[in-house]
């Protein structure tokens, strides 16, 4: 069975008095244990309300959500849930808790009333994972943008999770804050938690090992990295191609065809095929 | 004319204090009037404080012997601070964020109004700034402008500042958190506003694709020092100082290194996708030829458009080189450099040199 099980879901904003707004439309999907998952579409494309519905932040209005066999509208099992599906959002500046930053990853496992030595445990584990173990006495609120959403990685890790679900984590970053970001979450993935990766950022979507493009709040593409980008689709949900895909595309048109290409590496190899 | 003369400008955070931080070091900068010039520099080296002098928000702590002078007003001058601020108009990051206002219109005309224009006129500006946006004003005038999506959000707040009309407009990280289709249109009118409203655009970003698509001039603050100032061409193909003050590089100049080291060289002024383009569709158009010459070993000149001419060798692809990206700068390949410097590639669409060659 699936870890994660999305079945038949819909989700409805009441906005005001007798207006609403469905984002999220009989949307049906699956994710392994393990997976790297990156999920994308444009503004508006419902990729942020799946996410709270995955932690039960939001419940389904129709269908299901299945995590680990658990349903997120069990109310009983509701902070069992919220464990296991941890999330990280947009802007560093809005998760700390505590002033210093030990404290702050300590945040969780004291709500879960867990005995100190293995809260003192949970804190180093999770500090080691994001690299930021020598920082943990200092002032969280000094921490560069990069730096802050690491920690706040690691009070997501903390909390042992399955799941950690990034909403476009990285998109107030600058490129060696997502850099440093995407380095340990490319590092948890190895270890063995499943991510789910929300971006606009094609390139990071690249990264992950599948990606699913949401469209008006439906499922429009889901495929490999070099699936998607060859999808004809992709222009329709109001993605581009990363830069180096894009030239493989307009060269291709060209009569120069390398291949699909996803990354950057990938599109130099692709040429030094050709020339060879 | 200078739209911006700043003369030993410092600025020192919580001065007296532990927390102290030399945030500006003795910056001279000049800004032509009509240029466009993109500030970048990793986060903390005084971009946002040095912007923000502009129009005085922050104020030259060493007055005798700092100076800002923005169109010709002293920035420091409280008589002119007023009018100085509708003439430097100022984007901040997510300026949806500052939406106050319970209809666009309103929130629109709040800047026109505060400059005591006539009724009529302030309706004129607001309808044109919206109009310039992209909004259709009968359409959202009425609207709040918190019901609309994150884009068209961004977009009012733009014309918010742009319904000042002034002379000079500062962007700072104007499509941080865009969809790829936001990030597009929002940029082609930033360069748009450059030609119907203010003819000064200085835009603060962090995205070097971006910086080489638009910008004429490209100033690098580290450490609240200017680093580098001039043409990105000229800025981005010093490989090794761009690497040693911690700047990225175009998607095109990385991917011309990522060829490189692969045995493909080309011209290290490339810095758009477009050039890349170019630079590679000529390699390969000399590579048939030379297949239907059946040459075995040739070293081609390349001829790009007639405008442009340059050695480049193709080695062994496979031959994966083992040059370390921090051992090589321009140096590696000063031919191919210095050629393609001659011609200055001025025009945005000017290919960089590119050919091909090899050894078989």
């Amino acid at each position: 069975m699936p870890f994660i099980e999305i079945k038949g879901v819909s989700y409805v904003y009441p906005l005001r008095e007798g207006v609403s707004l469905k984002a999220v439309k009989n949307l049906t999907l699956s994710i392994e244990a393990g997976e790297f998952v990156a999920l994308t579409g444009m503004n508006g494309s419902g990729k942020s309300t799946l996410a709270k519905l995955l932690n039960g932040l939001f419940k389904p209005t129709e269908g299901e959500i299945l995590i680990d066999g658990i349903s997120t509208a069990d109310e009983e099992r509701i902070f069992d849930i919220r464990r296991r599906v941890g999330m990280v959002f947009q802007n560093p500046d809005n998760q700390t808790v505590a002033t210093l930053i030990e404290d702050d990853v300590a945040f969780g496992p004291e709500n879960l009333g867990l005995p100190r030595d293995e809260i003192i445990k949970r804190v180093d584990f999770a500090l080691q994972a994001v690299g930021m173990s020598e920082y943990r006495k200092r002032d969280a609120a000094k921490l560069s943008g990069g730096q802050k959403q690491r920690v706040a990685i690691a009070g997501v890790l903390a909390m042992r999770p399955d799941v950690l679900i990034l909403d476009e984590a990285t998109s107030m970053l600058d490129p060696a804050g997502r850099e440093e970001v995407m380095g340990v979450v490319r590092k948890l993935v190895d270890q063995g938690i499943t991510v789910i990766n929300i971006t606009h950022n094609m390139e990071e979507a690249a990264l992950a090992k599948r990606v699913v493009v949401l469209r008006k709040g439906r499922l429009a593409i889901d495929g490999t990295p070099s699936q998607v980008f060859s999808s004809s689709l992709l222009e329709s949900c109001g993605l581009t191609l990363p830069p180096a895909a894009a030239l493989a595309k307009e060269l291709k048109d060209s009569g120069i065809d390398i291949g699909t290409v996803t990354t950057e590496e990938s599109f130099a190899e692709g040429i030094c095929k050709l020339l060879k | 004319m200078q739209a911006v003369e700043i003369k030993n400008l410092s600025f020192v955070y919580s001065k007296g204090t532990p927390n102290e931080k030399l945030a500006l070091d003795n910056i001279d900068l000049s800004i032509e009037e009509g240029s466009f010039v993109a500030l970048i520099g990793a986060t903390g080296s005084g971009k946002s404080t040095l912007i923000q002098h502009l129009n005085g928000l922050i104020k030259p702590q060493d007055k005798k012997h700092s100076s800002v002078i923005v169109g010709g007003k002293n920035a420091a001058d409280k008589k002119t601070l007023k009018t100085l601020r509708f003439e430097v108009g100022m984007v901040f990051q997510y300026p949806e964020y500052q939406l106050f206002a319970d209809t666009v219109e309103k929130d629109v005309a709040f800047g026109p109004k505060n400059m005591k224009l006539p009724a009529d006129e302030v309706s004129r500006r607001v309808k044109r700034a919206l109009e310039t946006v992209g909004l259709d004003y009968n359409e959202f005038a009425e609207r709040s402008p918190f019901d609309l999506s994150g884009g068209e959000k961004r977009r009012v707040a733009i014309a918010g500042v742009i319904a000042m009309e002034p002379k000079i407009l500062v962007l700072d990280e104007p499509v941080a958190g865009l969809d790829p289709a936001g990030r597009a249109e929002l940029l082609a009118l930033i360069k748009k506003l450059q030609k119907e409203v203010s003819p000064t655009v200085i835009l603060v970003s962090h995205n070097m694709d971006d910086v080489a698509a638009l910008a004429d001039r490209v100033v690098a603050l580290k450490d609240g020092r200017i680093v580098a100032d001039g043409a990105p061409r000229d800025v981005f193909s010093h490989r090794a100082f761009i690497m040693h003050i911690g700047l990225d590089l175009p998607t095109a100049a990385r991917l011309v290194d990522k060829l490189e080291k692969k045995g493909i060289t080309l011209s290290k002024r490339i810095i758009t996708m477009a050039e890349l383009k170019d630079a590679l569709l000529s390699i390969f158009k000399k590579r048939a030829k030379k297949r239907g010459n059946n040459m075995g070993y040739a070293q081609i000149n390349a001829v790009t458009d007639g405008n442009k001419n340059a050695d480049e060798n193709v080695e062994e692809c496979d031959g994966a080189s083992p040059v370390d990206e921090k051992a090589k700068g321009d140096e590696s390949s000063p031919v191919s450099d210095e050629k393609a410097e001659g011609d200055g590639a001025k025009d945005e669409n000017d290919s960089g040199s590119a050919g091909g060659g090899e050894d078989v």
